[in-house]
């Protein structure tokens, strides 16, 4: 699903160059479910930004879902992402004047679908995500782990083969951070989506199949999760 | 289409703060409408009223001097006057205590209609006009304004003589702008005669000359004539006329459309502002839909359309508002002679329109460059700023 090849990312802030990213190289099989972790400032955010189709690489080269990004221009770079990605933010991030069900539904305006079509689809997502008798409330009225499935239905709304979130559960506490994590894998399990996630949190290890370590914005290792150690146990 | 109600509900967001800009805007076209009708209103006003070729004569010293009523015949006289007729203010009211409501003169009957030839007053009006010595003809503002109508009869109280005089409505200048009442001149002499006071004399000559060339040429010679008569006298056409009366009215006018041009560019600034306050409250917002697909050209236009949506609904506010406070200043003025030709000033359909086109135009001005710069911004870059 998605091969990185000895990419670096490099920003320039004022006079300094942060090298974000240093000859990074990563594959990623489909339905997979990969954490990215390290301290801050070590790269992880751009990776994912890099390998959702956010952010272009100065160096190297990304295929996701067999699409070369480094040679897409910024309209099929938004295709590509309204089409193949599906995004989970920590804040949440849902647009406080539309309904949950109106969030949900707010990436298939850009696709062909009728308004019965697509609001159908939307309350399927919620539907999957457990919120389908709350999809007229407004993003104010749901508690913190209700937003982020909301977030969560609109990453998988459109049937996008990756989802990606960067630190889903950074804002949630235990028990919804949980929770959002256990969502994630029924959807790498039961969807075959391929979901790759930044995070602090330690818990997502015995969620996630892979967990790659980043430091400086180097590789370090890449290490089994508990997600895999079950399957193989079982 | 599919993205109007995601505008519209970005529009009821910060309901006060979209209330408040729109007021302004709709102000900025209620008032660009009122002063738009301004011009238009004294062009057509003095098109409707005046002409070339008719030429007005008075005493040199002012139009409240009288002149001999013998000097009709000697202008009549002259090649190339048509027909000339003579007025005489009555200042004739209907209800004293409310003053003079409306202008009334006493006239020549027999060559009226053919020095007012262009005001396309009913032959038959023409007729009875001349036959009835109590006939009047009566402009439609004023007919409309007290209810009267042909057949009635009306009794005005003049302010000038000492004298009260019934008249027959047998016709109507049929103007809606036209506020004058013109009745016999005969019917006056006769009641001065009947009074013991024989009246010669006249406020003023209207003659219409044949040839618009030979125009300047008789005022010359109409004026020469009386030099060093009894009374000097000044002529002029109407146009002239008129167009001296509202000369300082419309430098005013100039003024102050120079002045709703600079309120304009104001509210687009303000407009602007409000759209950039607006967009840098959703610039995370904005990169979350970049994020999840939206093109630029989407962000952009979704932006643009909420400042132009806005902007056009106050401006058809503004519109309606200007339509209905002119509206009212017409009602307002139709009861004064003084103010009579504000009765023109009305916003028409194109100026309607003129209105709603700027108000989209302020929309377009005020919200391209935030929404321009919102949806070039970054997406990776603003994500790392803002969350």
């Amino acid at each position: 699903m998605i091969d990185i090849t000895n990419v670096s990312r490099v920003y320039q802030r004022g006079a300094d160059e942060i090298h974000a990213l240093e000859h990074v190289s990563l594959h990623v099989s489909k339905g997979r479910f990969v954490a990215l972790m390290g301290p801050s400032g070590s790269g992880k955010s751009t990776l994912l930004n890099v390998l959702a189709g956010l952010d272009r690489p100065n160096a190297g080269e990304v295929v996701v879902g067999g699409r070369r990004l480094n040679e897409l221009s910024e309209d099929q770079l938004a295709e590509f992402r309204a089409h193949t990605v599906g995004f989970v933010f920590q804040f949440f991030n849902l647009i406080p004047v539309l309904s949950a069900v109106e969030n949900v539904e707010l990436p298939l305006l850009l696709t062909k679908l009728s308004r019965a079509e697509r609001r159908q689809r939307a309350e399927t997502a919620l539907r999957i995500v457990g919120l389908a008798e709350r999809g007229d409330h407004l993003p104010r009225q749901l508690s913190g782990g209700e937003q982020q499935r909301v977030a969560i239905a609109r990453a998988i709304v459109t049937d996008a083969d990756l989802v990606v979130a960067d630190e889903p559960t950074g804002d949630l506490d235990a028990r919804n951070a949980e929770e959002i994590l256990s969502l994630l894998q029924t959807l790498k399990r039961d969807f075959g989506k391929t979901i790759v996630i930044v995070t602090h949190d330690p818990r997502a290890e015995k969620w996630v199949d892979e967990v790659i370590h980043l430091d400086k914005g180097l590789l370090l290792e890449t290490r089994p999760g508990g997600g895999l150690r079950d399957v193989a146990a079982s | 289409m599919k993205y109007l109600p995601f505008v519209l509900r970005n529009l009821g967001r910060n309901k006060l703060r979209s209330l408040l800009t729109a007021s302004a805007i709709a102000l900025a076209i209620a008032l660009v409408c009122i002063l738009r009708t301004m011009p238009a209103g004294l062009d057509s006003f003095l098109s409707s009223i005046a002409s070339n070729t008719r030429v007005s004569t008075h005493n040199e010293a002012g139009m409240v001097y009288a002149m001999p009523y013998a000097y009709l015949q000697k202008v009549r006289a002259i090649p190339g006057v048509v027909a000339a007729i003579s007025w005489q203010w009555f200042g004739g009211a209907v209800d004293l205590s409310k003053g003079v409501a409306f202008p009334n003169f006493a006239v020549d009957p027999e060559d009226f209609g053919r020095v007012y030839e262009d005001w396309n007053i009913a032959p038959q009006a023409l007729e009875d006009f001349r036959k009835y010595r109590d006939a009047a003809l009566v402009g439609r503002g004023t007919l409309e304004k007290n209810g009267w109508k042909v057949g009635d009869v009306v009794t005005l109280q003049s302010t000038v003589f000492p004298m009260q005089l019934s008249f027959r409505i047998v016709g109507e200048v049929p103007n809606p702008r036209a506020t004058q009442f013109y009745f016999q001149r005969e019917y006056l002499v006769q009641a001065f005669q009947a009074s013991g006071t024989p009246i010669d004399s006249t406020g003023m000559i209207w003659s219409r000359i044949d040839d618009p060339d030979r125009v300047e040429p008789i005022m010359r010679q109409i004026d020469e004539m009386f030099r060093n008569g009894e009374a000097e006298t000044a002529s002029e056409t109407e146009k002239s006329f008129f167009g001296n009366f509202f000369s300082s009215l419309k430098g005013i006018v100039a003024v102050i459309q120079i002045v709703a041009g600079i309120v304009t560019l104001c509210i687009v600034f303000i407009a602007a502002n409000t759209a950039s306050m607006s967009v840098r409250e959703r610039v995370g917002e904005i990169a979350i839909l970049r994020a999840i697909g939206f093109r630029r050209k989407i962000v952009f236009s979704t932006l643009l359309a909420e400042a132009a949506i806005l902007s056009t609904l106050a401006g058809v506010a503004g519109a309606l508002v200007s339509l209905g406070l002119t509206l009212m200043l017409r009602n307002l003025t139709s009861s004064g002679p003084q103010l009579g030709p504000l009765t023109g000033f009305i916003v028409t359909d194109t100026i309607l329109v003129q209105a709603l086109f700027l108000a989209f135009l302020i929309g377009i001005v005020s919200g391209w460059l935030p929404a321009l710069g919102a949806s070039r911004r970054s997406v990776a870059q603003t994500l790392r700023e803002v969350f």
